[in-house]
């Protein structure tokens, strides 16, 4: 069974929004090994998606197509009604509009926790310095290390880091995020402070998408758990039914083996 | 129990035999290196002043002071006085020639090596073939190709040809741009008196921008406002050295009150009074800076640990204090007149400035323009000293120290942007930011910090490479001081002088490389 759309399924009231997102059979090549297999999906606003699948199945691979880290060869993805081709004005406009978190924090080790931050309303949006730096301590207060703005990534734990990774994807004010498995490089006591984070994002009405192994996040917040294996989209659907009762085989063998 | 107890104290607090001793051998291994070295100096020492003497060679360092009956190619004086003084003119201009090349070579070697990893494939195969055709020819060939390509390509000196008439006519263009096969040469921008004062204006200047530049950061941190500190300081600087243009008469008293006061009283003491003074001055700030410098490092209830690069810092201001003494001691008495080219000592030469251009509010602009000219001697024409002038023999030297160690800088810039984490730069696109951007902000920053120590010794080289002036006669400290030993037959004087030259300019080189290596360092917990 193929998934035209992986929106059905979820409920009536998410199905009305507008949508934010939408692939449309997204093919994507390593030289002879097809990553991507004609991924559709749409994506609603205020929605939170979490992908979930065995390592090699993709999952990181169309997040990052979303904002064009990687390009897809054939198919359409549509950002917020801006469509990623060679035009490098939208591929900027939607990097601006889309955040990013990654699996190893990739902070600029050589600026402090506030230039980090501050870096991209700076020389992006071109906002006075005073101006950036107010926010970037206003962002710092929200992901809640306001003491450490004056640090360097270096002098931090890992948690800290990833919320001050995420504290500079917010500063551009984005309407989507995208986290590629945000805790998976943590201990595990610190997974808890940024997956609060994340779930105070998702409450306040960000559009999320998130790769993550964290089963309790996908249980707790998720809108839509979509599950991938070999570049597809094997099934899809709202968490409890997706954690419950599974229909696909893969899935089931994957819920088993997690769980 | 009772048994093994005693034996064990016996144990712990038997010496071993001295020779199985790790400090005293360690000690050892040392004293004897130390003898041995020493012993090996002094043996050749001594061989080689038998070996003067029986070829009845004189020595002595008598020549810096005598009339050394050359004239030079270019320089800040073209008929040094002395020996010294031509020395010194061969000195600052091996100085301005690295100095230059140093800042010309890092621009040009990180534009190339961002090149070379340019996704334009025209650019980064050009930039390839630059690098490979550079750095496959040795150093030589490329200064003798740039020196016979000027004198091939551009038009003979004193004689140009009209382009649009076809008409010759003699000297420069215009008496305003110059181009000939002896070098370029355009209008100069020189100092007249008066600039002197107008500098100490400035300096004011500069010291009341710090203070604004302070104050407006403060007001903007407390009310969050953009107040343009830097641009205000920039303004502030401007604004007296605008005011100082016209105003700078009035600071003639200080020729008059500080430093003839000075002046009068260094002639009143004996000579060797201040010359001692001067030595014990250099002597204890060395050893209060490294003092200063072990205390730093030294943590509660153990020695101070010091790394190589300590090391080399405490060396360096060692080095430093004895390069002062023999400045003081031995080099004293010519030094001024190496220094300015005048008997006088500088604090009169200071109070001379200091005094010069004291006319009305107005009067005597610090600054003057002068346009080239031609400049005969004997048979041949040269440039004058009037305009700025790039003689054939500096861009030869130049252009190929610069293209060369370019080539290298090029390669360890490329090496540095590669050893950034490809992490980086996904997350700086991620967050919206231009390639351009990106490169300028995260990518250079972290790529320097990886390139600095190999960039340090590339510098190094240049420095040293601008030696092979002496292969198209451009007047560098080699070149001179090979001229002297020629005439006066003082090899090894002349020798140390350039080694002792060339090892200071080493040691500041690396000392400002590491100072720079430790601000770039990134900050770990």
């Amino acid at each position: 069974m193929s998934f035209s759309d992986a929106t059905a399924a979820v409920s009536d009231e998410l199905a009305a929004r507008d949508d934010i997102i939408i692939c449309d059979s997204v093919d994507k090549w390593y030289g002879d090994f097809q990553a991507l297999k004609g991924v559709s999906a749409t994506i609603k606003e205020r929605e939170v998606v979490v992908v979930l699948g065995p390592s090699g199945s993709g999952k990181s691979t169309w997040i990052r197509c979303i904002n064009r880290l990687e390009q897809h060869q054939s198919g359409r993805i549509i950002v917020d009604g801006v469509e990623l081709t060679n035009d490098t004005r939208n591929i900027e406009k939607i990097r601006s509009e889309v955040g990013m978190v990654f699996q190893q924090f990739n902070l600029f080790p050589h600026l402090s926790v506030i230039d980090n931050i501050s870096l991209a309303p700076l020389w992006v949006r071109k906002r006075p310095r005073a101006e950036a730096e107010r926010l970037a301590s206003d962002l710092l207060e929200r992901v809640g290390i306001p003491e450490q703005a004056e640090k360097f990534p270096g002098q931090l734990s890992g948690g800290q880091q990833q919320r001050v990774a995420i504290a500079r994807a917010l500063a551009m004010e984005p309407r989507i995020m995208l986290f590629d498995e945000p805790t998976s490089a943590l201990d595990p006591e610190m997974i808890k402070e940024v997956l609060d984070v994340m779930k105070e994002l998702a409450v306040g009405g960000m559009t999320m998408m998130v790769v993550t192994h964290e089963m309790g996040f996908a249980r707790e917040v998720a809108d839509r758990v979509i599950f991938m294996e070999s570049g597809e989209i094997v099934e899809a659907g709202t968490p409890e039914h997706f954690f419950t009762d599974p229909q696909e085989d893969r899935t089931k063998l994957f819920l088993s083996q997690i769980l | 129990m009772t048994d093994t107890q005693p034996s064990l104290q016996l144990a712990a607090t038997a010496k071993p035999p001295f020779y199985r001793d790790a400090t005293f051998v360690k000690w050892l291994v040392q004293v004897a290196t130390l003898v041995v070295t020493l012993f090996a100096i002094g043996f050749l020492a001594r061989e080689a002043g038998d070996s003067l003497r029986a070829k009845s060679i004189q020595t002595g360092f008598g020549f810096l002071d005598v009339d050394p009956a050359i004239s030079l190619g270019e320089g800040i004086d073209t008929d040094p006085a002395t020996g010294g003084r031509a020395l010194w003119v061969g000195m600052v201009n091996t100085i301005r020639m690295a100095a230059a090349g140093i800042v010309l070579a890092t621009i040009l070697g990180t534009l190339i090596g961002i090149g070379r990893l340019s996704s334009n494939w025209l650019v980064a195969k050009l930039a390839s073939g630059f690098i490979e055709y550079m750095r496959n020819i040795p150093l030589l060939v490329h200064i003798i190709l740039f020196f016979v390509t000027i004198a091939v390509v551009f038009p003979d000196f004193g004689e140009n040809v009209d382009p649009v008439t076809g008409e010759v006519t003699q000297g420069p263009w215009n008496g305003v741009i110059h181009v000939s096969n002896k070098g370029f040469s355009v209008p100069r921008v020189h100092i007249e008196d008066g600039f002197y004062q107008w500098l100490i204006i400035v300096v004011i200047g500069c010291f009341a921008a710090r203070w604004i530049s302070r104050q407006r950061r403060i007001t903007r941190d407390q009310t969050g406002n953009e107040t343009y500190p830097l641009i205000s300081a920039l303004g502030v600087v401007a604004a007296f050295g605008a005011i100082g243009w016209f105003i700078h008469p009035i600071f003639g008293f200080v020729g008059d009150l500080l430093f003839a006061p000075i002046r009068d009283l260094i002639d009143a003491t004996p000579p060797n009074l201040v010359q001692l003074l001067l030595c014990v001055v250099a002597i204890i700030a060395a050893g209060l800076w490294i003092k200063g410098f072990f205390d730093a490092r030294r943590t509660p209830g153990d020695s101070a640990k010091l790394t190589d690069d300590d090391w080399f810092r405490v060396i360096f201001a060692g080095f430093a204090a004895a390069t002062a003494c023999v400045v003081f001691l031995v080099l004293w008495p010519g030094l001024s007149s190496w220094l300015v080219n005048s008997s006088r000592d500088l604090f009169d030469v200071l109070a001379n400035k200091f005094g010069e251009g004291r006319g009305n509010i107005g009067d005597d602009p610090p600054f003057g323009v002068s346009m080239p000219d031609i400049e005969k001697r004997g048979n041949f024409a040269n440039m004058g000293p009037a305009g700025l002038n790039l003689t054939q023999g500096f861009a030869a030297v130049f252009f190929g120290v610069v293209l060369y160690t370019a080539a290298f800088v090029a390669e360890i810039v490329r090496g540095g942007i590669l050893a950034v984490p490809k992490g980086q730069t996904e997350a700086a696109l991620a967050v919206g930011l231009r390639r351009s951007t990106m490169l300028r902000r995260v990518i250079l920053p972290q790529a320097f910090r990886v390139s600095l120590p190999p960039l340090g010794n590339q510098y190094l080289n240049l420095t040293k490479n601008t030696s092979l002036a002496i292969a198209v006669g451009y007047t560098d400290v080699v070149q001179v001081g090979q001229t002297i030993f020629n005439q006066t037959g003082r090899s090894l004087e002349v020798f140390i002088i350039w080694m002792l030259f060339y090892l200071a300019c080493s040691l500041t080189i690396s000392v400002v490389v590491n100072f720079f290596n430790v601000r770039l360092k990134i900050v770990e917990r």
